[in-house]
């Protein structure tokens, strides 16, 4: 059996092999991790499909490769059917974006040739260009369009058909090659699915190399494939989405009493009780009361997503970079439950060990700098999100409260936002709540 | 001598030289045709797929007189005139091949009659009747086919032991008759002896007759066979055979078990070589896999990058209609289009009674490959064109992909289901979903019917049977 990369999710569709795990004549049983890859952000492990001898290995450490190649052959144990793996490997509907497109098992049907030679500089999957149809079976297209789209050499794998089960026509082969030439002449691809005629132009292509060692002495560093992806992430962010950023501070003086009478019971449990959990538990009652800032837009079919599940990404600080792991139905979660959760995520994902499922999927973000220092600061929404959350550290501060000036200890709060979405006073409205949420902690909420 | 310069030779006249030589004509190419034979067409023509089906023909004839009388229409038992009936045959040939030579001729294509080889990359020596000729080729198109099987241990030099081109020419009416293999061409030989009055046996080695249908498919016509047939023996294995006067000795294995039987004579049908000997390939840099089959690319090139090879010869399925693809891919490569043969769908017709027929993914083969599909289907007992002749043992079935309903693959098995088949490779390379099939009109009543029903079926609303609602997910 020849077992090759699966998909890894909306816009991955290579990476760089992080481990080898096996060799050849080596036994594995089914669902035995065989190798890492480190793609997007995270390190995710790709199990065998089957039990059975591992007859040849065609990958090495280090080796970028993309979704459909040859990892290694597998002679299955006592072959026949019924070693196959389960059926999953699905087609794919791409039509809205969802981002948790997860392939959960190996595609064993070889990827058809063709599929993964896209147009030159595509090879990697820009975010504008994912591929869309399953591997079961060649796009859904006439022959004549095939041969069209084979004679352009546009993968049509790539190309969004607009008929009945995706079938592609010549319009969208059209529409397909016009994007493209948009973007060769703006210079970089442009982030989202379509983007409106006349959009307006991105900033200009990537400056020359200048030599800066002309000016004294420079160290080079490589850009990671993590740096790659933080990077095209942001200014895929930053480019689409009109961003504000509404500042506020909250009180936190009786959270830090609550949090300080508790959090030795939180530890003797192996979870530790802070702010961000309990901020968790604030935004979810927030944003329950305004859904729209747990939303996404849908651009291509003109409608606001509003998401009736809360999963809330963390911003976690690794040694490689920025890495946002979601932790998932926070509504359904105590107190404890987050703080516990939240330890297990971000250890996992400082060791790199967050799976591509556990960072997909989300809904809002937070970013806490509290523990490193800073006050007020303006955060990039984590597209497809429409607003994030940043906390900074909080200070003892001399406030008015009923006419006099008492010490409390405030913490700096921003909330940046896609105005396409929301406007200001809405934002505003959502900061005030989310301020009395956060006030309005009880102590039984924290109790265990 | 002067070698004869031309920009294509294509070696062998079948359904993929023609098909090469005269597209490449048309194109504006100067091409030369080398067939060995004196009749062109190939195997297709003079010994396989048209002989065939004239005989099965005329056997559907002597089954629906025999099958009649209970309409009230009687026949006397049919006497069979042999001779008359293989010059009936012939007939049929010669009009197709003069048709293939005629067409030849209106496009300058030029045949030469004479066996091909090699000499080197750009040189074919052909031995024609008056002389060697030399052909210098800017390309070639290897095209020269496959043969039936003949195993040596069956090759006994009795024409008593027969392979499909030796039964074709049917010089008598065995009293009993063994086939060994029961794929296609021993199922569709084994029909035509049967209508005649052989009393058959069927032999096959695997678990079952026509293995790369679905089981379901494959089922009405293992039940008809074995209604026509005295019988059908799969896990079965011919281990010996020896002449016994005007007789075949056959000794068989089912499992542990051990036979012997007598046979008036004995069909080999266990499958087809190809035919590269004496070609002259090691002059050149064609290459061969394991069995003998010519190694091509997508583009149908050798390893010889002026040599191209399509049909049987290029192994895969041996069949006409992808030998024509291949030709097709081959001529448009050589000139200069961005041609490959991949994701083509080709169709596979069992012309048996009834006919079993498909194309594209079958629902083995999803389930084999772990391709997540639903399949829907609707028995020809629903249908009134069926019912209106007597034949309701048919079955339309459709693979589709569950999540774009997009139809990936047509089985079809019933009186007909041949001429039906056609309708489902243009759905699957349409990238029809199953609401097209639906929602266009097929007229009525026809066997037709049975696709648009059938993609009815899948969404729980055909008229002519009951299924069970469908929760359908419209976008």
């Amino acid at each position: 059996m020849d077992v090759r990369l699966p998909r890894l999710g909306e816009g991955a569709d290579s990476g760089v092999i992080a481990t080898v795990f096996v060799k050849e004549g080596d036994q594995v049983k089914k669902d035995q991790p065989v190798l890492e890859i480190e793609s997007e952000k995270a390190v995710a492990t790709i199990p065998a499909p089957a039990a059975g001898t591992v007859t040849k290995v065609m990958v090495k450490e280090g080796e970028e490769i993309k979704v459909g190649a040859l990892i290694l052959v597998l002679s299955e144990n006592g072959a026949g059917a019924a070693a196959l793996p389960p059926p999953p490997p699905r087609a794919i509907d791409a039509s809205v974006g969802d981002d948790a497109r997860v392939e959960p098992a190996i595609d064993v049907t070889p990827a058809p040739p063709g599929a993964l030679l896209p147009l030159p500089g595509a090879a990697a999957g820009p975010s504008g260009f994912p591929i869309v149809h399953g591997a079961g079976a060649p796009p859904p297209a006439s022959p004549s369009l095939r041969k069209i789209a084979r004679e352009l050499g546009i993968d049509l794998y790539r190309v969004r058909g607009s008929e009945r089960g995706g079938r592609i026509v010549m319009a969208d082969l059209r529409a397909y090659v016009q994007k493209i030439q948009r973007i060769a002449l703006e210079g970089r691809p442009v982030p989202g699915a379509a983007p409106p005629p006349g959009a307006p132009l991105m900033s200009p292509p990537a400056a020359a190399s200048i030599d800066f060692s002309q000016w004294g002495p420079v160290t080079k560093q490589k850009i990671t494939t993590l740096r790659r992806s933080i990077s095209r992430k942001m200014v895929e962010s930053w480019t689409t989405v009109p961003h504000i950023t509404q500042f506020d501070e909250v009180d936190v003086t009786d959270l830090l009493a609550l949090r300080k009478k508790y959090a030795p019971k939180y530890e003797a449990k192996k979870a530790h009780l802070t702010l961000t959990s309990l901020a968790i538990h604030a935004l979810v009652a927030a944003l329950k009361k305004h859904p729209s800032f747990n939303a996404s837009i849908d651009e291509a079919a003109g409608e606001i997503v509003l998401k009736n599940y809360f999963n809330i990404g963390i911003a976690v600080d690794t040694e490689a970079g920025l890495i946002v792991p979601v932790l998932r139905d926070a509504d359904k979660k105590s107190v404890f439950q987050l703080s516990a959760e939240l330890n297990g995520i971000a250890e996992r994902t400082r060791a790199r060990k967050v799976s591509l499922e556990e960072m997909q999927g989300g809904t809002f973000t937070i970013s806490n700098q509290g523990g490193i220092g800073g006050a007020h600061f303006t955060p990039i929404v984590n597209t497809p999100e429409v607003a994030i959350l940043g906390m900074g550290r909080s200070l003892l501060t001399p406030v008015v409260r009923e006419g006099k000036v008492v010490q409390r200890v405030m913490m700096p709060l921003v909330l940046s936002y896609d105005h396409r979405v929301n406007d200001g006073a809405n934002a505003a409205r959502f900061v005030v709540d989310l301020v009395k949420e956060f006030e309005s902690i009880k102590e039984a909420d924290v109790r265990i | 001598m002067k070698a004869i310069k031309t920009e294509i030779v294509v070696l062998g006249a079948g359904p993929g030289g023609y098909a090469a030589a005269f597209y490449a004509a048309d194109k504006g190419k100067k091409v030369i045709m080398v067939e060995q034979e004196k009749r062109l067409g190939g195997v297709c023509l003079n010994r396989g797929c048209i002989p065939s089906k004239a005989y099965l023909h005329a056997a559907k004839l002597i089954t629906e007189a025999e099958e009649s009388s209970f309409r009230g229409i009687h026949f006397e038992k049919p006497r069979v005139d042999l001779k008359q009936m293989r010059a009936w045959k012939e007939s049929i040939l010669d009009k197709l091949a003069g048709g293939i030579t005629g067409l030849a001729k209106r496009r300058n294509v030029e045949v030469m009659q004479g066996r091909g080889y090699f000499e080197d990359s750009s040189t074919l020596r052909v031995e024609t009747a008056g002389g060697q000729q030399f052909i210098n080729f800017d390309n070639a198109i290897i095209a020269v086919g496959s043969k039936a099987a003949m195993p040596s241990a069956f090759d006994l030099g009795n024409p008593r032991v027969m392979t499909s081109t030796e039964a074709l020419e049917i010089e008598e009416i065995p009293k009993d008759l063994l086939v060994v293999g029961g794929g296609y061409i021993g199922m569709e030989l084994g029909t035509v002896y049967a209508s005649l009055g052989s009393s058959i046996v069927v032999v096959e080695a695997l678990e079952a007759i026509l293995t790369g249908a679905d089981p379901d498919l494959a089922r009405p016509v293992a039940l008809r066979a074995g209604k026509m047939f005295r019988e059908i023996r799969v896990k079965t294995k011919v281990v010996k055979m020896a002449t016994a006067g005007k007789q075949i000795r056959v000794n068989l294995e089912v499992g542990a078990e051990k036979k012997e039987e007598l046979y008036d004579r004995v069909l080999v049908s266990v499958g087809r070589v190809p035919n590269c000997a004496d070609l002259g390939l090691e002059n050149t840099r064609v290459a061969q896999d394991e069995k003998g089959f010519i190694k091509v690319d997508e583009h149908q090139r050798t390893g010889d990058p002026a040599i191209f090879a399509v049909g049987d010869v290029a192994g895969g399925v041996l069949l006409a209609h992808k030998a024509s693809k291949e030709a097709r891919v081959a001529v448009e490569v050589i000139t200069g289009e961005l041609s490959v043969f991949e994701d083509i769908i080709i169709p596979a017709v069992v012309f048996t009674d009834p006919e079993l027929a498909w194309c594209g993914l079958t629902e083995s083969e999803a389930k084999q490959k772990g391709v997540s599909v639903e399949v829907a289907k609707f028995p020809w007992s629903a249908s009134g064109r069926a019912l209106s002749f007597d034949r309701t043992d048919g079955l339309t079935k459709l693979v589709i992909d569950p999540e774009t309903e997009r139809i990936l693959g047509v089985g079809i098995v019933g009186s007909g289901a041949g001429e039906l088949i056609g309708e489902g490779v243009l759905a699957i390379e349409m990238g029809a979903t199953a609401k097209d099939l639906a929602e266009s009109v097929h007229p009525h009543p026809t066997l037709s019917e049975t696709l648009s029903e059938c993609a009815e079926s899948f969404y729980g609303y055909a008229t002519h049977t009951y299924s069970r609602k469908k929760t359908t997910t419209e976008q």
